[in-house]
C-alpha cells in the first residue's frame, strides 16, 4: 500500500487533506495489513528511526515483523508477543516500549493500534499512533524513586512513625514500629473495641494508658498538638520509655485529613536522666540536709546559689538584696555581715577571689530575725581543666555556741587573771606597807616617848637616850626594808639565760593573742631578723612586755578609731631596743608614771610600771616613755646585748 | 587622871614596836604588859584591874579580829586594834563586835592615849557594874524557893491578896515572905526592889490588873 497519489479529483483532495492532518499531528501515525506489515508510516517516524519505510517490513529469521532492531531488546519480546496476539485476535493493541532513535538513543513511546473491519467484520487494516512518552516516563520514574526513597526513609528513621485517621484510627506504622511492636496496624484489631483502644490496651504501659488515652483523645477532639512520654511494650514484653508527638495534617479548608505521629525511643535517655535525677536529688538532699549553710559563687564572688538552710537563715533569696549599679556580692555582704567584721570579711574574701586561695574566717552573720550569730565560713575554688576558676563553693558553720562559750571562758579567765593580778599587787603593797609600817610605828611611838621623857620634870635623860637609840635602830631597819624590796627585783639573776629575743616576743604575742582579739586590737609587730641574743630572765621580761602591751591596749579602750598597737624591736648600738606604741590619749607626765602608786587608771595599784622599770634596770637596761605625735604614748626599753657577761 | 590600879596589855609580834609602845606608856606613867602572840596573852596570868588590850590585827598565830570573836563569850578588856593597813571591812567588823577603837600604824601619840584612857575608864565602869550585879546575885541566891516565887509577883505590881491567891497562900503568909525578900535583897523600897529585879533580869510574870493599885 502507498500513500503517494496524484490528488486531482475531489476524492483525491479529501485524501490529501487527511494525509496532511495526519502528518502534521504530534506523534507517529501508521497503518498495517492483517499480517502486520506496515502499509503506511508517517514521515516523522522514518526521520526519527533514520530508515526507509520498506526496511520496517523486511522480516525474516528472528525478526518476525521487520522492526526488531528498532525496539529496545528488553521490550521486544513483550511487544512482539502482544502484536502477534492482536493480529490473531483483533484485540486492541496498546503497549509502551522504547524505540531507538537514529542517533542510537532509546525513547519511550506508547503505541496504540485499532483494527478496521469490513461489512462482514473481517479485519481489513490496522491503524495506529505512536506517541513519545519519554518525558512522562522519566517523570514517573523520578516519582517512583522519590516514593521509594520516602518509603525507605519512613522505614529507616530510628523512630516510630504512624498515621491516624482524623477519627483516630491507626492506619499506618512504619517498619521500625512494626518490628518494635511485633505487629502491624491490622494485627491490632480486636472485636468490640476501636483499633486505637485496642492499641493502647495492648502496648501502652497500664500506668500510662489512662493519661495517654486522655491526652490523645483531647488532641483528636481539638486538633491540638499531642506530646507526651509513656512506656510502650516491645514485642518481647519489655516496656520502653517513648517520647511521642503527633500533628494533624489539614487540607486547604483547614479540615484535618490525617494525624501523623512520631514516637521516639527515649528509654536510655530516661534511664540516664533518672540516674542523673537520682544522683542530683541525692546531692541536693545532701546539700540541703547537711547541718551547714552552703553557697556557691561565680568566679567574681557573685552569689549564685544558696542552700535552703542558708536561705532560711538569712531570710531572703539570692537577688533580693540586689541594688542597681552595685555588685551583688557587695550588697549581700553589707546586708549580712556584722559591721565590725565587714572590713575583715571584705579584705579576706577579696584576697581569696583575687588569688584563688581558700577562704576561711570566723565572723558574725545576720540571721533573718536580726540576731548576729558567729559562723565559720570556708570557701574553696573549683577549677576547670585549664586551671581557671569556674566557681566558688562555700560552707558556713554556725559556731555561735562555741564562740560564746569560749568568749565566756576567756572572760572568766581574764577576770581570774585580773583578780589574781590585783591580789598579787594588793598583797605586795600590803606586805610592803606592813614591812615599812612596823619600824615606822615603832619610831613614832619611841619619838613620842622620848619627847615625853625629855618634857618630864625633871627630864628623864637616861630613858630619853634609850628611846633615841631605839629610834635610830628602827629607822635603819625601815631603810633595810626598802632595800630588801628593791632587791626583790634584782635577785633572780640566776634565772637569766642567753635568749633569742624574737622567741620571747613570739611567746608573749601568743599569750596575749586572745586578749588582743577580744579588745579588737591590731598588733603591728615588726621584729628585726638580725637580733642578737640577750641575757635575760625570760619570765621577767615577758612580764614587762605583757605589762606594757596590756597598758597600751587599755589606753586605747575607749578609742573609736582603729586600735593599732605597734611593737617594734631593733638593735640599737649595744642594746636591743623595744618600742611599744599605742594610739591612746598619751601621757602627761612620762617620768611620774614610773613611780609606784601613780596611776591614771581607774583600777589598779599603779605598781606595774614601777615594777617593770625595776626589772629592766635590774637587767642593766632602761625603760622610759615618750609622747607620740599626734597621739598616744610609746614605751621604750632597752636591754644590753651582753647583759649577762657584764653582770 | 589615871590611877595606878590599871594595866594596858599589848599584843604585837613585832618586838621593836612592842618595846616602843611599852616605853611610850611608861613615859605616860602607865603600867603595861606586852605579849608577842595571842596565845601568850591568853595563857598569861592577868591582874584583876581595869585594863585595855592593844591588839595587832596581823598576828602570826591568829588574826586579831578572830581573837576578838573568840573572847566575845567571856569578860575581856576593851580592845584597841592596831593595823598596818586599815581596810574598811575589817574596821567595821571590829567595831561591830565591840572594839573600843581601830587605829592604823604609825599612830599619833594623842590618839593612842585618848583611846587607851577611854577604854580603861569604860572597863572600870563595866567592872563596877559587874561587881554590883555579882553582889545582887549573891543575895538572890540566899532567897528560899517560896521567896523566889513571891519576888516576881511583887515586882509585877500585884496586890498582896492577889499574889497570895496566885500562890494559894494566905495574905498574911505572903506579907511575911515579902518582908524577908526585901530584907535579903537589901531593898530600901518596893521601887528599889523593882530596880534590883530588873538588874537580875527577874521576869515580870504578871501585869497589874486593871483597877488595881500598887502596894
Amino acid at each position: 500500500m502507498t500513500a503517494v497519489s496524484n490528488p486531482l479529483d475531489e476524492t483525491d483532495c479529501e485524501a490529501a487533506r487527511a494525509l496532511r492532518i495526519i502528518e502534521s499531528m504530534p506523534g507517529f501515525a501508521w497503518s498495517a495489513d492483517v499480517a502486520g506489515q506496515f502499509t503506511y508510516v508517517s514521515p516523522n517516524t522514518l526521520a526519527f528511526l533514520g530508515n526507509a519505510r520498506d526496511d520496517l517490513n523486511t522480516s525474516g529469521g528472528e525478526d518476525e515483523f521487520g522492526w526488531r532492531r528498532f525496539v529496545h531488546p528488553d521490550d521486544y519480546d513483550r511487544v512482539a508477543a502482544r502484536w502477534r496476539h492482536c493480529l490473531e485476535t483483533g484485540d486492541h493493541y496498546d503497549t509502551e516500549h522504547r524505540l531507538r532513535r537514529a542517533d542510537g538513543v532509546y525513547r519511550w513511546f506508547r503505541n496504540s493500534g485499532r483494527p478496521s473491519r469490513d461489512g462482514e467484520g473481517r479485519i481489513t487494516q490496522w491503524y495506529g499512533t505512536t506517541i513519545d512518552i519519554e518525558d512522562q516516563k522519566q517523570a514517573e520514574a523520578a516519582l517512583r524513586d522519590r516514593e521509594r526513597e520516602l518509603s525507605q526513609l519512613v522505614d529507616m528513621v530510628p523512630s516510630h512513625l504512624w498515621r491516624l485517621t482524623p477519627e483516630g484510627r491507626p492506619i499506618f506504622f512504619n517498619r521500625r514500629m512494626v518490628e518494635f511492636l511485633g505487629m502491624d496496624v491490622t494485627d491490632i484489631d480486636r472485636p468490640g473495641m476501636s483499633r486505637l483502644e485496642a492499641l493502647v490496651d495492648t502496648v501502652v504501659h497500664p500506668d500510662d494508658a489512662r493519661a495517654m488515652k486522655d491526652a490523645l483523645g483531647r488532641s483528636l477532639a481539638t486538633g491540638a498538638h499531642f506530646a507526651m512520654r509513656y512506656r510502650l511494650r516491645r514485642a518481647d514484653g519489655v516496656y520502653h520509655w517513648m517520647s511521642s508527638r503527633a500533628e494533624p495534617l489539614r487540607d486547604h479548608a483547614g479540615r484535618i485529613v490525617q494525624w501523623y505521629g512520631l514516637c521516639h525511643d527515649i528509654d536510655d535517655q530516661m534511664r540516664a536522666e533518672e540516674g542523673l535525677r537520682d544522683s542530683e536529688r541525692m546531692l541536693r538532699q545532701l546539700v540541703e540536709t547537711l547541718p551547714a549553710l552552703i553557697y556557691c559563687a561565680a568566679p567574681d564572688g557573685k552569689p549564685i546559689y544558696r542552700s535552703q538552710q542558708l536561705r532560711e537563715f538569712l531570710g531572703f533569696g539570692l537577688d533580693e538584696k540586689d541594688e542597681a549599679g552595685r555588685p551583688r556580692l557587695a550588697s549581700t555582704l553589707d546586708a549580712v555581715i556584722h559591721p565590725d567584721d565587714l572590713a575583715a570579711v571584705q579584705e579576706r574574701y577579696g584576697h581569696s577571689l583575687a588569688t584563688g586561695e581558700p577562704y576561711a574566717l570566723k565572723h558574725r552573720l545576720r540571721r533573718f530575725d536580726g540576731v548576729y550569730r558567729w559562723v565559720e565560713t570556708r570557701a574553696a575554688s573549683m577549677r576547670n581543666a585549664e586551671g581557671a576558676i569556674v566557681q566558688w563553693t562555700g560552707v558556713c558553720l554556725d559556731i555561735d555556741g562555741e564562740v560564746r562559750a569560749r568568749q565566756e571562758l576567756q572572760l572568766a579567765q581574764q577576770r581570774l587573771a585580773r583578780a589574781s593580778q590585783a591580789a598579787g599587787l594588793a598583797e605586795l603593797s600590803a606586805s610592803i606597807a606592813h614591812e615599812v609600817n612596823q619600824p615606822l610605828a615603832a619610831i613614832v611611838a619611841n619619838s613620842h616617848a622620848c619627847h615625853r621623857w625629855l618634857s618630864a620634870e625633871p627630864a628623864n635623860i637616861e630613858r630619853a637616850k634609850l628611846t633615841a637609840e631605839r629610834i635610830i635602830r628602827d629607822a635603819n631597819s625601815a631603810a633595810d626594808v626598802v632595800s630588801r624590796i628593791r632587791a626583790l627585783f634584782r635577785q633572780s639573776t640566776e634565772a637569766r639565760t642567753v635568749t633569742p629575743f624574737g622567741g620571747v616576743i613570739a611567746e608573749t604575742r601568743e599569750l596575749l593573742a586572745d586578749e588582743v582579739a577580744q579588745r579588737r586590737i591590731r598588733m603591728d609587730i615588726d621584729v628585726a631578723a638580725d637580733l642578737p641574743p640577750v641575757m635575760v630572765d625570760r619570765v621577767q621580761i615577758q612580764q614587762v612586755l605583757i605589762n606594757l602591751i596590756r597598758n597600751g591596749m587599755e589606753a586605747m579602750d575607749g578609742l573609736a578609731t582603729e586600735r593599732v598597737l605597734r611593737l617594734r624591736v631593733r638593735r640599737a648600738d649595744d642594746t636591743v631596743r623595744t618600742e611599744i606604741s599605742d594610739r591612746g590619749p598619751g601621757v602627761d607626765l612620762p617620768e611620774k608614771m614610773f613611780e609606784a602608786f601613780f596611776t591614771t587608771k581607774e583600777h589598779g595599784m599603779g605598781m606595774g610600771l614601777a615594777i617593770c622599770r625595776s626589772i629592766v634596770e635590774s637587767h642593766d637596761g632602761r625603760l622610759w616613755a615618750e609622747r607620740n605625735d599626734p597621739c598616744g604614748a610609746t614605751f621604750i626599753f632597752t636591754l644590753p646585748v651582753r647583759a649577762g657577761a657584764a653582770a | 587622871m589615871m590611877t595606878g590600879d590599871h594595866i594596858v596589855f599589848i599584843v604585837d609580834d613585832d618586838a621593836p614596836l612592842r618595846e616602843a609602845l611599852g616605853e611610850l606608856l611608861a613615859a605616860h606613867g602607865m603600867r603595861a604588859a606586852a605579849f608577842a602572840s595571842a596565845g601568850d596573852y591568853i595563857a598569861a596570868d592577868k591582874p584583876d584591874v581595869p585594863a585595855c588590850l592593844i591588839l595587832d590585827v596581823e598576828l602570826p598565830d591568829i588574826n586579831g579580829l578572830d581573837l576578838q570573836g573568840q573572847m566575845a563569850e567571856s569578860d575581856h578588856p576593851p580592845i584597841i586594834f592596831l593595823t598596818g593597813h586599815g581596810d574598811i571591812p575589817s574596821s567595821v567588823r571590829a567595831i561591830k563586835h565591840g572594839a573600843a577603837d581601830f587605829l592604823t600604824k604609825p599612830c599619833n601619840d594623842a590618839d593612842l592615849m585618848a583611846a587607851i584612857t577611854a577604854a580603861i575608864n569604860h572597863d572600870r565602869e563595866t567592872r563596877s557594874q559587874r561587881a554590883e550585879l555579882d553582889a545582887l546575885r549573891q543575895r538572890y541566891r540566899t532567897l528560899t524557893p517560896r521567896e523566889r516565887e513571891v519576888l516576881p509577883l511583887v515586882v509585877s505590881g500585884l496586890l498582896n491578896k492577889q499574889a497570895a491567891a496566885e500562890l494559894g497562900i494566905s495574905e498574911v503568909t505572903l506579907q511575911i515572905h515579902r518582908r524577908n525578900v526585901m530584907q535579903k535583897m537589901a531593898a530600901a523600897s518596893l521601887a528599889d526592889l523593882v530596880r534590883i529585879a530588873g538588874q537580875l533580869e527577874v521576869p515580870v510574870t504578871h501585869s497589874r490588873r486593871p483597877g488595881g493599885s500598887g502596894a
